[in-house]
């Protein structure tokens, strides 16, 4: 009996028809949630033979999803400027938030009580009723990416121009982390300590919110889309180029050592995810490789498959048995693991 | 990396006729699905589906480096664009009055995500025919917005008369040598000018003013008269419209009050073939004679040497070209701007050289070279170039004739950034490299000789 996490089986193949653009895992990974290219949101069953249906649209295409943690509500955001809650269970939806500017970034609070949308330069948070609680002033620049501070009332939103640190608590209140360049990622580590974003101009920032400092990860060929941390917060994964680069957390931390360098794609690497659980990370790059690691432990594959077209996309389920991947021409991929 | 997308980019001041032109390409019965992107939110029909509002958003490099700026809210709208399934024939991008051009066309020779699926087609420049003087007198980012051009729509003609016409053309060809220069009113301009342009065939761009590759001549412009029996007398300062004080304000503002004008009269025996055949000896005249002596009113302005000939109004002076039956003028500055006119006489041909109005900042050179060059010296000279002029390069392409390759090489770049194919093989005979720089300050003589130091 092999480890789990340690193989990537293919359970089975879709054709969407469409580009996926963004998916989330229903809590128990029973069902996938992928918004398109052309603005379906189409909702995959698992248990049985796969069966997919639409279950609704953004005309223009669709932005982004989230789905709560444990729980039946998830979001979606399309180019109709639409913000839309949705029960699973009736698959009714409301909408939240209509505007001008495109609404990229949702992200659901741990508890799932809380909803944060960013649109354009401003972050809104909403609560599962439907219910504005809470409107921030605009940033510097567009938000590229957010991410609830684990475990606390505080959303991270970074964009060109640095980072914002948003509490809810006791008041809605913005603690301003500018830096001269524009972040494209934001992952917290998982103890809350530490923000890590990937940057344009090939670098990686980190804001130690707790400790009041900052320091920057440099050396990278091309911009930094991918800011990845295993489990248990050891291991941020990144890629620049063709390979994969890890940087160790252990110890004293990362400043001033030699990262991890995981290389066999032939190809610019677009997208990484680690395994909920272990220090499991699968790559995809444009070679059309998915590849298996094992962080910290090898420094070549553990697994690989091939894809028909570039990745778009590599979701694990919320216990990690499951991986979804997706490719540019619909394929989506199925995998126990 | 054969269907990509064409992409044209659309700039120039507030007020000049953006709006207009957009909503006129969109309501057109061209057949073809454009998607438009603006900057400038209000005025566009939003209920257009395939109209996008965004906040012009520059992504700067830590270092500083202008050469690695790049639009962020470009790169975020046409990632997005490009999982439609239902592809677009081309792409607008409407920038705002002030936008930089510089970092929306790096966006597509820099951004690895956008480069397989988009190309840029064109960098279309629509200009205000009765302010452009005046705005590229005191905006920096209106003499950019020309020089990064490759097309110029010259609009609002019909409210400015031929004189300032030609002036503020001459004015543009100064800036930028390749651009194509369009005149419209209304904004009313044949589609196939603004998009899918293809202003990378330097071809195409080329033929219209050969003259631009040569090294600049002392004279502006040529002409040969046959005269009647009889005196004559070169008149100057004959405005077309010699009451119009705005047109001569705004000329005196655009130049410099334009107080003097030098001029060489040759005799010749006929009008075919005579500014050919008297091309080089005026060239040479000119430059033998670096300080012409003023000619004292009312004349007689001598042959054969270069005479300095105040401006006035109705300043008269006799010609002294006894006995010829035709003579050529060589004048410093093109005739309508100094109201030119030759009593008793024809004007049977006449020539026009580049402008040398040259905008102190950016003026644009032309080379050429018609033996084949050697690729890895041809990468080095760029390279090196790119590396220490680059923030003075605002663009550059080129077509070349490379040693043992039957294709035509074709880039084009901007500033430290630039993009090259192979593309159809040359024509037989054909083979000739040539290159277009548009930039501050340029040196024409050590591009010549960086070129130079190219042949295989």
């Amino acid at each position: 009996m092999s480890q789990p996490g340690s193989q990537l089986r293919l359970r089975g193949r879709i054709d969407l028809g469409d580009f996926p653009i963004d998916a989330a895992w229903s809590p128990d990974g029973h069902s996938l949630l992928v918004a398109c290219g052309e603005g379906a949101l189409q909702l995959v069953e698992l248990d049985a033979a796969p069966a997919v249906r639409s279950i609704g649209e953004h005309a223009g295409g669709a932005l982004a999803l989230a789905w709560q943690r444990a729980g039946n509500a998830f979001a979606s955001s399309g180019q109709d400027g639409e913000v839309r809650l949705w029960d699973a269970r009736t698959l009714q939806s409301q909408v939240l938030l209509s505007d001008r500017s495109w609404s990229e970034q949702l992200a659901f609070s741990d508890n799932g009580r809380l909803l944060a949308v960013g649109t354009g330069r401003v972050l809104r948070i909403y609560d599962t009723g439907a219910a504005l609680q809470a409107r921030f002033d605009p940033q510097p620049g567009t938000i590229t990416g957010i991410a609830w501070r684990p475990r606390l009332p505080e959303v991270a939103a970074v964009g060109n121009g640095g980072m914002r640190l948003h509490r809810l608590e006791p008041q809605p209140v913005s603690q301003d982390h500018p830096f001269k360049g524009a972040a494209l990622t934001a992952r917290w580590k998982p103890d809350g300590r530490l923000l890590a974003a990937g940057t344009q101009d090939g670098g990686v920032h980190l804001w130690y919110v707790a400790a009041g400092t900052e320091s920057q990860m440099q050396g990278y060929g091309s911009k930094v889309t991918a800011t990845e941390w295993s489990a248990n917060g050891r291991y941020l994964a990144t890629c620049a180029d063709s390979a994969v680069i890890v940087w160790d957390f252990g110890g004293r931390g990362p400043e001033g050592s030699r990262p991890l360098e995981l290389r066999s794609h032939s190809e610019r690497v677009v997208a990484l995810a680690f395994r909920p659980t272990g220090t499991w990370l699968v790559s995809a790059a444009l070679d059309r490789r998915l590849l298996l690691w094992r962080v910290g432990a090898a420094a070549t594959p553990q697994d690989a498959h091939l894809l028909a077209e570039e990745c778009t996309l590599l979701r694990y389920s919320r216990s990690g048995d499951r991986l979804a991947v997706a490719d540019a021409r619909g394929g989506l991929s199925i995998f126990d693991c | 990396m054969t269907d990509r997308v064409p992409v044209t980019v659309l700039t120039g001041f507030l007020g000049a006729g953006k709006t207009t032109l957009v909503n006129r390409i969109l309501s057109e019965q061209h057949g073809k699905r454009i998607a438009v992107i603006e900057n400038e939110f209000g005025e566009v029909g939003v209920d257009q589906e395939l109209v996008i509002g965004a906040e012009e958003e520059i992504f700067e490099t830590s270092n500083g480096c202008i050469c690695c700026t790049v639009r962020g809210d470009l790169i975020r709208i046409l990632k997005q664009l490009r999982k439609r399934r239902d592809r677009f024939d081309a792409i607008l991008i409407e920038t705002t009055g002030l936008a930089d051009p510089g970092p929306v066309a790096q966006t597509f020779f820099l951004e690895e995500d956008l480069k397989p699926f988009f190309s840029l087609d064109a960098i279309v420049t629509l200009v205000d025919a009765r302010h452009l003087e005046q705005e590229l007198e005191h905006s920096p980012v209106a003499r950019e917005q020309i020089a990064f051009a490759d097309v110029v729509l010259i609009n609002k003609i019909d409210l400015v008369d031929g004189t300032t016409l030609a002036r503020i053309e001459q004015r543009v060809q100064g800036i930028n040598g390749t651009a194509r220069i369009v005149r419209t009113r209304n904004a009313n301009v044949p589609l196939e000018r603004v998009l899918d342009v293809g202003a990378f065939d330097l071809d195409r761009v080329l033929t219209h003013d050969e003259d631009f590759l040569q090294a600049p001549r002392p004279f502006e412009w040529a002409g040969v008269y046959a005269l009647e029996p009889g005196e004559h007398e070169l008149i100057l300062g004959e405005q077309g419209h010699p009451h119009d004080h705005d047109a001569t304000a705004a000329h005196e503002h655009a130049h410099g009050a334009l107080e003097c004008v030098d001029l060489l009269v040759l005799p010749a025996e006929e009008a075919d073939g005579a500014l050919d055949a008297l091309l080089d000896t005026a060239v040479h005249v000119f430059a033998a004679q670096p300080g012409p002596a003023v000619v004292a009113a009312h004349g007689p302005v001598p042959s054969r040497e270069v005479a300095r000939l105040r401006i006035g109004h109705h300043a008269h002076y006799a010609l002294d070209a006894a006995a010829s039956s035709h003579v050529a003028l060589f004048c410093e500055h093109a005739p309508e701007e100094f109201g030119l006119a030759l009593s008793g006489a024809r004007l049977l041909d006449e020539r026009r050289f580049g402008s040398h109005h040259h905008d102190p900042d950016i003026a644009s050179i032309g080379l050429e070279e018609s033996r084949p060059l050697n690729p890895g010296k041809v990468n080095e000279w760029l390279s090196y170039l790119l590396q220490s002029r680059g923030q003075d390069i605002l663009r550059m392409k080129g077509v070349l004739s490379l040693d043992g390759e039957a294709r035509r090489y074709v880039f084009h770049g901007v500033h430290m950034v630039y993009d090259g194919q192979l593309e159809r093989p040359w024509a037989a005979g054909a083979r000739h490299s040539r290159l277009v720089f548009i930039g501050r300050q340029l040196d024409r003589a050590e591009l010549e000789a960086g070129l130079a130091s190219c042949v295989a």
